[in-house]
């Protein structure tokens, strides 16, 4: 039996010493994902790059090739330290690559693409679909009687209007989205203000309990009466407030006074 | 008279140096018993985890929309007896705020410049969402993800974007919807990135799953649940005549009987805090056969990648289900071993 209980105390030992060593582990670079993304953004700049690209741009491209086959091998290798060394030394090359291209690149196309993008309102559609479900969890949290089938058929329009390239349109129906958004939110923020002042009660009462056995304590250990008083007169004022921005600031006021009751002990 | 207490045999013992030795055999035994050590060491086992994941910041996750705002969303734990809280927020351009406490209830909150206070009122762990519009410039045509974070996060870039320069080091990616998600430590880090005009489909990295750590973890603290019933059994069936074991190990068959088939109520019990939504989303996966692809999940329920996904990690990290990798798409499937994550 003792061999047994033995086996087991070293299946435990040894778990929380490979549970240290993981979470240790957890936290390094997997430096297979290096290569990957360095790979990836190499891929995407030789795309780009072309006749008319400056030699010192493509002078850059090669060195970051460089970096990249360096890093490779050293992956080969095992050697991860240099392997992290080649990786940043590629991807800062690259980063430079990018403005230089940005800066030299002139097509037309690339400038109605880049037009497009700040027109299309696709991230703020997105933006708000997120915040609006976000909202719905809430509301059904609240049991509130708010209808968010209007938001939803907004939502279904602005996104027909992205596609079919209606950007203004759908801009302005990203603005009614707001609008009714805000109004709901509004809604929402007053069915919550009702059960918060529940909620800040409850917490109140939990807290003149504390209250109540510190008092004691203090009268037990024959501590300043000014002390005292200054206590008892915060939980009188403590138990008769239900606005939960004035029971914060009461207990903030009680830890004051605690604070100067450590003090005092001291 | 007791011979323990007869001096020559005292000074017999303290050497010249005037150190006093003492047997040390049997304390083990007699002083401390081993099942007590057996039990200090399971207790000590399981909480190892837990205070690992007892952090202020518990989970920390951002998305970069295409137009460079960025979704904040983190889960922090908070002092219960404290009536508020003071969050650093990540700048000073805040939109759509909220504030959750832990039982899904809205908090109210008072935004000055880059602090948020929140009233928690008793709330042990508060969730935040909120977007922000500091972390991303753009220059040209090179956009800029800079961050200084406070804990380990992840970081989803928008569609058809390619990284194209990196001041640290990830420690993760994975794609999610073809788009990178990204691994993160704390600290400082600066991603450039650009759009690409190109189909992405074309050039799309092979990236693999999660990194294998996860599961070394599981197998360990799988390892140690195993060695800590295993434990408990033998120390019931030294306590037990002889006669019992056949009982014992009748219990233990019927109780693996029962996690093998559970089922949605089982969860929903296991679960009570779980939201209604949250619930669907698990009756659905239940319907399916007990996995589903996450593209299935937001088909159904009509829902933005970026929610359905926030509702999947989720319910991952209530220990519902897990997330596998099936043709670079997300595979939600029902955990068998839910007791296990208790």
């Amino acid at each position: 039996m003792k061999k047994i209980i033995s086996f087991v105390l070293l299946i435990l030992v040894s778990s929380m010493i490979l549970g240290g060593m993981t979470n240790t582990a957890q936290a390094q670079t997997d430096p297979t994902i290096l290569l990957k993304i360095a790979k990836h953004a190499q891929k995407q700049l030789e795309d780009q790059i072309n006749q008319n690209s400056s030699d010192k741009t493509k002078q850059l491209f090669k060195e970051g090739m460089q970096q990249i086959n360096a890093l490779e091998e050293s992956l080969k290798n095992n050697d991860i330290d240099l392997a992290k060394k080649y990786f940043l030394s590629a991807m800062k090359i690259f980063k430079e690559i990018s403005q230089q291209l940005t800066n030299s690149q002139s097509s037309q196309a690339e400038v109605v693409t880049l037009k497009d993008t700040v027109k299309d309102p696709s991230a703020d559609l997105l933006r708000m679909q997120d915040y609006v479900d976000n909202l719905k969890i809430i509301a059904k949290k609240y049991n509130t009687s708010i209808n968010f089938s209007e938001l939803d058929n907004l939502f279904v329009t602005a996104k027909k209007q992205i596609t079919d390239k209606q950007f203004d349109d759908a801009l302005q129906t990203i603005s009614k989205i707001k609008q009714i958004t805000e109004d709901f939110n509004n809604k929402i923020r007053g069915h919550a203000s009702q059960q918060e002042q529940s909620r800040a009660k409850e917490y109140a009462q939990k807290y003149l309990e504390q209250l109540d056995r510190l008092i004691e304590d203090v009268k037990n250990q024959g501590l300043s009466e000014d002390i005292i008083q200054k206590l008892v007169a915060a939980r009188e004022n403590l138990s008769s407030i239900t606005d939960p921005q004035e029971i914060i600031k009461q207990i903030k006021e009680i830890k004051l006074i605690k604070e100067h009751l450590k003090v005092h002990k001291k | 008279m007791n011979p323990e207490i007869v001096p020559v045999h005292r000074e017999e013992s303290i050497r010249e140096d005037g150190m006093l030795f003492v047997r040390t055999d049997g304390i083990l035994e007699t002083m401390v018993k081993a099942p007590l050590i057996l039990a200090g060491l399971i207790i000590v086992t399981v909480l190892i985890p837990l205070q690992t994941s007892f952090s202020s910041t518990r989970t920390l996750e951002l998305i970069i929309y295409s137009d460079g705002s960025t979704h904040v969303s983190t889960q922090i734990d908070v002092d219960p007896l404290e009536p508020d809280f003071e969050l650093n927020l990540f700048g000073k351009s805040i939109d759509n705020f909220v504030a959750t406490g832990d039982t899904g209830f809205l908090l109210s909150e008072e935004i000055v410049e880059d602090k948020a206070i929140i009233d928690t009122f008793g709330s042990s762990s508060i969730i935040i969402d909120y977007n922000i519009d500091d972390l991303v410039s753009k220059e040209g045509r090179v956009w800029t993800f800079s961050f200084d974070s406070p804990s380990d996060y992840t970081l989803l870039m928008p569609k058809n974007s390619v990284i194209v320069g990196m001041s640290g080091l990830p420690n993760n990616m994975e794609l999610v919807d073809e788009q990178t998600k990204l691994g993160l430590t704390a600290g400082l880090s600066e991603i450039n990135y650009i759009f690409t005009p190109i189909n992405p489909t074309t050039h799309k990295p092979t990236i693999s799953s999660e990194s294998s750590f996860n599961y070394i973890n599981a197998a360990v603290v799988g390892g140690s649940i195993i060695a800590a019933v295993i434990g408990i059994v033998l120390m019931l069936k030294r306590k037990q005549s002889k006669s019992l074991p056949s009982i014992i190990q009748t219990e233990s068959t019927e109780k693996q009987t029962e996690i093998k088939s559970i089922d949605t109520e089982t969860i929903f019990n296991f679960r009570p805090e779980m939201r209604e939504d949250d619930k669907e989303i698990v009756k659905f996966i239940s319907d399916k056969g007990g996995q589903v692809l996450e593209s299935e999940l937001r088909k159904k329920f009509l829902q933005p990648r970026t929610t359905m996904w926030r509702a999947v990690k989720r319910l991952e990290r209530l220990g519902i289900i897990e997330i596998d990798k099936k043709d670079l798409q997300n595979l939600v499937k029902l955990k068998k071993d839910l007791e296990e994550e208790k």
